[in-house]
């Protein structure tokens, strides 16, 4: 099987796009990855685009082909993934697959989301489509319902202060603050985090992602096929998918994912690197809480330390691995369906050396999206390969 | 808000060839890949988390903030519901009991 490698990558900043289209945004981000990686659009065999909830927020469906189509991609087999919040990394591991299997030289992946124009509740209810709405939906849980009762449990289990929460949300937001792309840098300090609204106990309104607009793109080009002169390709060492419950009646545990647990194996195996050769990496922090359990899940951080390893400041940028150095979720934004492909444009802008908030030295590269209450995730290791 | 209808037994799902409990609705057993048939267990069971959601979804504005939980019943399966008379003092583990159905979900209250 093929080596693959990142060329091109682009994206639109994460935030507010008033009076922009969802296809628009993605051809947007696509267009300038394609310019980016040199590559002429005769040469791209396939579009993977990610998105979760263009139909109920913008009456859109087919936006795969619509995309494909304004880009010049004419024929060429476009295909719509969707996995809830984890669409995106699972649209980037289908076109390596696509690449490395030899389908095809080189593929595009764009990962598109428009949610700012709908109502609060209309945005609640599509995102709750990616839970099991015959089984925990009737209860009336939300999402950030799903990390309060994980909180509690990890609480009663390991101890956690809200103070020790607080410090994934600092850093975070602190990291957006230097990424131009984010929708909400901030400088924060406990004090204004303890008495934000309450929205699902223990969290509160900082423990939550704000919704967003966005769309981010990437080229994936076949190792033997890129072109001198272009940005420095990134090679794929490992895209790893895995599935579980969509319910919570399916979890023997509500502070450890097993999606994560064995889309990580397989990512770990693959690249044939450990969790502790990993020098930046981009979590699925839709909620405070969620970082904490993903960085012990992937095991960046010891099981039942990941809280305070955040607030002793052991995954911030010149830490033991830098967590979210773009803000994540929590600060960079969640474009439901781009999150995943914008995991991945951070990390590789971190490997090239490029990123306004770059992590000194950074080879190896790790990025992790998280569908619904789990039944989604992939696990991405990237590489700097130029030596 | 709809009624309570008051019930201190929960519906789940047997399957009809292992005998394992899944919470349901759904089809196949996790377990055998068994038919699973509709039966009800006691309602009584340990208090494994919950949550005050403060900002309902549209489709249940009407209930208020309302406590969601996860409960391991003594029957041997784990399920989501509501729980009345939740505290901020309360710790994992309490012992539940259901009280009764509200709409397609069941309703615990600290025993």
């Amino acid at each position: 099987m093929r080596d693959v490698m990142i060329t091109g990558i682009g994206s639109t900043a994460f935030g507010r796009h008033e009076g922009r289209t969802v296809q628009g945004l993605a051809v947007e981000a696509a267009n300038t990855a394609i310019e980016r990686a040199g590559i002429d659009r005769e040469e791209i065999g396939a579009l993977y685009l990610g998105n979760f909830v263009a139909g109920p927020l913008s009456g859109q469906e087919v936006l795969a082909g619509m995309v494909g189509d304004e880009l010049g991609l004419a024929g060429i087999p476009c295909t719509k993934v969707e996995g809830a919040c984890a669409s995106g990394g699972i649209a980037f591991r289908h076109a390596v697959m696509a690449v490395r299997a030899g389908f095809c030289d080189a593929a595009v992946v764009v990962g598109t989301e428009k949610m700012t124009h709908a109502s609060g509740a209309a945005v609640t209810q599509a995102l709750n489509c990616a839970m099991d709405n015959q089984s925990d939906g009737p209860s009336g849980l939300t999402f950030p319902g799903l990390f309060g009762l994980a909180w509690r449990v990890y609480a009663g289990r390991y101890g956690l202060t809200r103070d020790e929460v607080s410090s994934v949300i600092i850093k975070n937001k602190r990291n957006g603050l230097k990424n131009p792309l984010a929708q909400m840098g901030a400088e924060l300090t406990a004090d204004v985090i303890r008495q934000s609204l309450p929205i699902a106990d223990p969290l509160q309104l900082y423990d939550c992602c704000p919704v967003s607009d966005g769309a981010a793109a990437l080229v994936v080009v076949a190792a033997d096929r890129t072109r001198a002169g272009s940005d420095l390709p990134i090679r794929v060492r490992a895209t790893a998918q895995a599935s579980g419950p969509a319910r919570i009646s399916g979890h023997e545990d509500l502070c450890s994912y097993k999606t994560t647990r064995i889309a990580a194996g397989r990512a770990f195996a693959e690249a044939r690197v450990a969790a502790g050769d990993i020098d930046v990496a981009e979590l699925h922090d839709c909620f405070s809480m969620a970082e904490i359990i993903h960085s012990e899940d992937l095991g960046l951080a010891p099981r039942g330390q990941g809280a305070k390893w955040a607030a002793e400041g052991r995954t911030m940028v010149g830490g033991d691995v830098a967590i979210n150095a773009s803000g994540g979720l929590l600060s960079k934004g969640h474009p439901v369906g781009a999150t995943g492909v914008g995991q991945i444009y951070e990390v590789v802008q971190q490997l090239r050396g490029q990123h306004a908030n770059q992590v000194p030295g950074a080879r190896l590269g790790l990025t992790q999206n998280v569908g619904g209450a789990g039944v989604a995730c992939t696990v991405s290791i990237l590489e700097r390969a130029d030596a | 808000m709809p009624e309570l209808i008051p019930a201190t037994t929960v519906p789940v799902m047997r399957c009809a060839k292992c005998g394992a409990l899944d919470p349901g609705p759904r089809a196949l057993c996790k377990a055998c890949h068994g038919a699973l048939q509709a039966e009800t267990v006691s309602g009584v069971g340990e208090l494994i988390s919950w949550t005050m959601i403060r900002r309902p979804p549209t489709a249940f504005r009407e209930d208020g903030q309302y406590a969601v939980a996860v409960v391991r019943l003594d029957a041997g399966v784990q399920v989501t519901g509501r729980l009345e008379n939740a505290t901020e003092d309360m710790t994992p583990g309490r012992r539940v009991r259901a009280k009764g159905r509200l709409r397609d979900t069941t309703v615990f209250e600290i025993a």
